[in-house]
């Protein structure tokens, strides 16, 4: 019934139309994409690093976050399904998984649900790592939706930097309700040690 | 006085703290204004983003009907709200449906316009608000005064002792991030307690049925993947075209809300998870009446970004609460009488008619030209304004007669000079209220000139 009522109220509008005007796409070139993108995550209140193989991905991971929940793992993802206790979720300190693109304007990573096995996982760690290969950046949102587009998932998010609030007296403060910390590792994938 | 202008006197009272939101809501402008002009074609995006808004008013039934068949071909299950009371009672429905008790909501001006959180209240329901400045405004039961940074009127000491006396945090301990991590702790028990979980919606995509919301604190995620059930309220006018148009709103939101480049979580939601639930209320209210108002149809385009609030001198000096409507400040002042004319009558007088609203608006609303059109249109048809509209006709005819103009300003400038302050600041004169009246000189402007230039044969040329 509100249906109808709404939708007639509506459409008894006769509004002159407009034409929608067409997507976007800016097609910057010549910029280097990469640098942007590492020079904007730091203001986004995360941390960058590079590491030059996907080799050296693996053992930097390795020492520096040897017990965290690496979802980048198959053990790992089949072990965390979709409907995983609450609970058991939120005792997650340390987790890895896989960023799809990094977008060079604003810092941030999108990632989906083919990244993680259940939807809570990257909001409710404390610590997230996201590895991204370094030739999947985009220069901007409007890059960005295109490759999105295609193969749109059940959930995805454009994540930038830690959980973060300014309620309080316009104070920064890291980790509101999210991950305390954001780490984004790229990686180098074609180049041969 | 009007209720606008008693309101900003009490928030006055506490100089220090009005100097204090007047700088502070400047500095969030001055953010916002570098962030616009580090994108060059910043103009271009206000324009598109204009234009695809109209585009889609203009075809809001094609586009209503569109996303929900997407949305409901996602599994989700679409819900119709024609009032506010009709969104309470959906809403109410499926909690009840699933026999839930605990529910957490993160930001959303929709369901604070028809007083969800009240009527949940009243039906025994634990209604959580779950992003840090609503949760803090929620346990003052106080309306938000700002519809990005909601306890922005709010000092750091204040929100110690309300978390000391709510939260048993530390007498006196009033560290923001002291007081934060106070928050994350208590809020995090609630997400893991709740059983359903309302979101605001910032923008519904025709093309996929897909709903996006923003946050910073995460807390719209926390909520949403943590409940077995999952409600976003939307208003009609939060519909557009493609995912394509998502990225121009993208860009404009974050940086005219705060000046940052994205906010921190912008999450796209198609499906209900697993085992879940994902329902979507679509909500009138009010909003088809307003598309059909050729003059107003253009404040549906609002994105909700605060820009407006931010920039405005007479927000930033009055204080969100003196609006006494739920959306404040410029963008508030506009919508507030088309809920309630004769309540919010006083509001599109609230504002200096700068224009600088307009200019920061994202969407390009043409917010100053609204505030005075609705002055017009107010005007017209209330006595409220009766004594504002005789000095109005006295000065016609004095600004008519050339005679008149000369005597009267003669006899002005007398006064002011030669007559006792008592009678002078007195309470006619609200000018001189609070302030002192400009230093008069002896002759008028006229005959300055005529001294000048004119008597010497120089006809006005150097």
């Amino acid at each position: 019934m509100d249906r109808n009522k709404i939708l007639y109220n509506i459409q008894r509008n006769e509004i002159v139309s407009i034409k929608l005007p067409n997507p976007i796409d800016l097609q910057i070139t010549g910029i280097n994409k990469l640098d942007i993108f590492k020079k904007k995550i730091p203001q986004t209140g995360g941390d960058c690093i590079e590491v030059k193989t996907t080799k050296a991905l693996i053992t930097y991971l390795n020492e520096h976050f040897t017990y965290a929940t690496n979802f980048r793992e198959k053990e790992v993802f089949n072990e965390f399904t979709a409907t995983y206790p609450t609970e058991r979720l939120a005792i997650l300190k340390t987790v890895i998984i896989d960023g799809q693109f990094g977008v060079a304007e604003n810092g941030s990573v999108w990632i989906n649900d083919s990244n993680f096995p259940n939807r809570l996982i990257p909001f409710i760690t404390e610590v997230l790592v996201l590895c991204l290969n370094s030739e999947q950046i985009v220069s901007d949102m409007h890059e960005a939706y295109i490759k999105i587009n295609n193969d749109i998932t059940g959930f995805g998010v454009f994540m930038s930097g830690p959980s973060k609030t300014s309620d309080i007296e316009q104070h920064l403060v890291y980790g509101a309700h999210g991950a305390k910390k954001l780490i984004v590792i790229i990686y180098h994938e074609n180049v041969v040690e | 006085m009007t209720q606008h202008n008693q309101k900003a006197s009490l928030f006055l009272k506490n100089a220090e703290r009005a100097a204090w939101h007047d700088e502070t809501l400047w500095m969030v402008r001055q953010k916002r204004d570098k962030a616009a002009s580090d994108v060059p074609e910043w103009e271009r995006l206000r324009e598109q983003a204009s234009q695809i808004k109209m585009h889609t008013l203009s075809k809001h039934y094609e586009y209503l009907t569109r996303f929900e068949e997407m949305a409901k071909n996602n599994g989700v299950q679409i819900h119709w709200a024609s009032t506010a009371t009709r969104l309470n009672e959906i809403v109410y429905q499926i909690i009840k449906e699933n026999n839930a008790s605990k529910v957490v909501k993160s930001k959303s001006m929709l369901t604070e316009e028809c007083g969800l959180n009240p009527y949940l209240e009243k039906k025994g329901i634990e209604i959580i608000d779950t992003d840090l400045g609503e949760r803090i405004i929620q346990l003052r039961k106080e309306p938000p005064s700002h519809i990005v940074m909601p306890a922005i009127h709010l000092s750091k000491e204040e929100i110690s002792e309300l978390f000391h006396n709510q939260l048993h945090s530390e007498k006196d301990n009033s560290d923001p991030t002291y007081l934060a991590s106070i928050a994350r702790l208590h809020l995090r028990q609630k997400f893991l307690e709740s059983e359903v979980a309302i979101t605001g919606v910032n923008f519904a995509v025709a093309e996929n049925g897909a709903v996006v919301v923003c946050t910073n604190e995460g807390n719209a995620d926390l909520g949403v993947h943590a409940a077995p059930v999952q409600i976003h309220c939307m208003g009609i006018e939060k519909v557009i075209p493609r995912m394509s148009d998502l990225a121009v709103f993208i860009r404009l939101l974050a940086r005219s809300a705060t000046g940052q480049s994205i906010t921190t979580y912008t999450s796209h939601y198609l499906t209900p998870k697993p085992g879940g639930q994902m329902h979507i209320v679509i909500v009138d209210n009010g909003r088809s009446e307003l598309l059909k108002k050729a003059d107003y149809r253009d404040s549906l385009k609002c994105i909700r970004c605060g820009a407006c609030m931010n920039t405005c001198p007479v927000y930033r000096r009055s204080g969100g609460h003196s609006y006494h409507y739920v959306i404040p400040g410029p963008i508030g002042s506009i919508l507030a009488p088309h809920k309630h004319r004769n309540n919010y009558k006083d509001l599109p007088f609230a504002s200096s008619l700068c224009g600088s609203c307009s200019n920061v608006c994202p969407v390009k609303i043409n917010i100053h030209g609204q505030l005075y059109r609705w002055r017009q249109d107010i005007s017209k048809e209330s006595t409220f304004f009766h004594w504002k509209k005789s000095i109005m006709k006295i000065a016609g005819k004095i600004l008519s007669s050339n005679t008149i103009y000369n005597l009267s300003g003669k006899v002005t400038r007398w006064s002011i000079i030669h007559l006792p302050r008592v009678i002078i600041y007195n309470r006619l004169n609200i000018w001189g209220k609070d302030r002192e009246l400009p230093k008069v000189s002896g002759e008028s402007f006229k005959q300055w000139y005529y001294n000048k230039y004119e008597k010497q044969g120089q006809n006005g040329q150097k």
